[in-house]
């Protein structure tokens, strides 16, 4: 078998990655439904979504790799929980403000200063200890944001706080974002936990859990946006699960000390 | 009350019965959420195994994950395409065990991958014949979750006010976490740890050194669903059945608006009975089988 590609990417450079790709991620699907008066666009939101996930996951990688074992599922359900109340407060402030569109903006700076409190009350007053908590907190917030905005722009396809409500809140589709969103964002470390976790296998894993999302979030738009726009949300969301399921396949079978069909226990290390 | 409405609320409890002995032994094939925890233990202490690591997230959240999935998919396709209610329900509980597949396939390779210095090995059999059954379970329960949730939407009056997903997320909250805390302590304390004496509990001493070992064999997670499906998996069925239809009953029989007193004085009874219930069944254990030959008498601290 031809050689996995692998990779390894620094914190600050995926946070970059993942703020302003999912950002512009979602206003370019915001134009591009805009322009073309369509909502077959929506699926780029979700792909937004997918990078501000990956960013998330690698904050939880940083948090969890001291030794927070089973806080994981904990602090993924903590992430999407600080999002949910950042985008609804982002959302109607812009929009009582009457400046709609700059509530991703919004939802974002409050979730990270919301996230970076949180952190030092984890930090200083609960005693953590842990010397990423402030910083990883604050991306997990953003991640957060990010994935339930993008998210919810693939179901509703507006940004609007009322479309949003009816769309994404009224019809109880936000707990799938919620379930589905914090898995993408806490599933890759949880399963590979172990002394032998390797970055670029656990950001693989957190793309393919978003794949997953965009295709449920696809369903939930067959009946929000129409059978178009939720067909192109199954197929990309697919075909994205796919590819990186394989791929992640490979970098296990990589890693791992041996993949066998079947067999009796390895002869013991010790 | 009416008659109609009590064999609801009975249908109910018997779904809800069989989506908790179903989750439980879903999870214990998978070894999630309590036995986890010496099942990646082992290999780290030199005990590399072929037990199935389903690690996703702990079971409370991961079996929101399916139940709402499942309802997400009924809920379009009730809502948006008018299908029939029971049809619905049977595609969306399909769509959650494909998710559930995928994600217990990612878990074992990535879980297996992180602990190459131990030389744990990644055997695909495993992950051929023990992910079906995973998904099998799964199926049952978000199946019968997702139903529940479509009876007291569409059925029992007054409608629930939530949308479906939502009431199937806090069900699916609900069984993970009943499962977690009843029927895994029977894999978990038991089924791990055969030899060991009773009243002995677990000292870090024994962290890891789980059975490996079958009456054939080595042991694998089908014996254990087959070890757990015996008590664990009814036991869970019954603490979550009840749940249920404890709750659904007295705001059936007392009206929750005019009789509210009645029926949270009825929630405080059952409560009371429960307690008594267990103490009697933790004196009883005590009688029979205790004390542990070790015990030589409390020390002070």
């Amino acid at each position: 078998m031809a050689a996995v590609r692998g990779f390894k990417i620094e914190p600050k450079q995926l946070r970059i990655y993942g703020l302003i790709g999912s950002v512009v991620g979602i206003y370019l699907a915001y134009l591009l439904n805009a322009i073309t008066g369509t909502t077959i666009f929506s699926f780029v939101g979700a792909l937004a979504a997918i990078l501000g996930a990956v960013m998330g996951a690698n904050a939880v990688r940083r948090v969890c790799a001291y030794g927070i074992g089973t806080g994981v599922p904990s602090i993924g359900m903590l992430s999407l929980g600080m999002g949910v109340v950042a985008v609804l407060f982002g959302l109607s402030i812009a929009e009582q403000m009457g400046i709609g569109v700059l509530g991703v903006i919004i939802a974002l700076v409050y979730s990270m200063i919301f996230g970076y409190v949180v952190g030092l009350i984890a930090n200083r007053v609960m005693g953590f200890n842990i010397p990423v908590m402030e910083e990883g907190l604050t991306d997990l917030s953003g991640a957060g944001t990010l994935a339930i905005l993008g998210w919810s722009f693939a179901i509703s396809g507006s940004l609007g706080y009322a479309d949003i409500v009816n769309s994404v809140i009224n019809t109880g589709f936000l707990a799938i974002i919620f379930i589905c969103g914090g898995l993408a964002i806490l599933h890759p470390f949880n399963a590979n936990l172990g002394p032998d976790e390797k970055q670029d296998r656990t950001l693989v894993n957190a793309v393919m859990v978003g794949g997953m999302s965009t295709i449920a979030t696809g369903i939930c738009a067959l009946m929000t946006l129409g059978l178009a726009a939720g067909m192109v949300q199954i197929v990309v969301g697919f075909a994205v699960w796919y590819y990186f399921f394989v791929w992640y396949y490979r970098l296990a079978a990589r890693d791992a000390s041996a993949v066998v069909g079947t067999g009796l226990l390895p002869p013991t290390v010790q | 009350m009416d008659a109609f409405g009590m064999g609801l609320v009975a249908a109910m409890g018997a779904l809800a019965t069989v989506a908790g002995a179903s989750e439980d032994i879903d999870s214990d094939i998978g070894s999630q959420s309590n036995p986890n925890s010496q099942v990646q233990l082992a290999a780290q202490v030199g005990n590399p195994h072929r037990i199935y690591n389903k690690a996703i997230a702990g079971e409370p959240p991961s079996n929101a994950l399916w139940c709402t999935t499942a309802a997400i998919m009924a809920y379009v396709l009730i809502e948006g395409y008018g299908m029939p209610l029971l049809f619905a329900a049977a595609a969306g509980a399909s769509l959650a065990a494909l998710f559930d597949g995928v994600m217990s396939v990612s878990a074992y390779l990535g879980r297996n991958a992180s602990q190459a210095r131990f030389n744990q090995w990644i055997y695909l059999d495993i992950l051929r014949y023990t992910t079906p059954s995973i998904m099998a379970h799964v199926w049952i329960t978000s199946f019968c979750i997702v139903l529940i949730s479509i009876m007291q939407v569409y059925i029992l009056t007054p409608h629930h006010p939530f949308p479906i997903p939502v009431i199937a997320l806090v069900w699916g909250l609900t069984v993970g976490a009943i499962g977690s805390s009843v029927g895994d302590i029977h894999y978990g304390g038991e089924r791990e740890f055969q030899w060991r004496l009773f009243g002995q509990g677990l000292n870090t001493m024994l962290s890891g050194q789980i059975v490996r070992k079958a009456e054939a064999g080595l042991r694998n997670s089908i014996d254990n669903a087959w070890f757990c499906a015996k008590f664990g998996g009814p036991c869970t069925g019954m603490g979550f059945g009840l749940t249920v239809f404890l709750d659904n009953w007295r705001t059936t029989v007392f009206d929750p608006i005019t009789q509210a007193t009645y029926a949270i004085l009825m929630g405080v009874f059952f409560v009371i009975v429960m307690n008594l219930y267990n103490f009697y069944c933790e004196l009883s254990a005590r009688r029979k089988y205790g004390p542990y030959p070790g015990y030589k008498g409390d020390i002070a601290a």
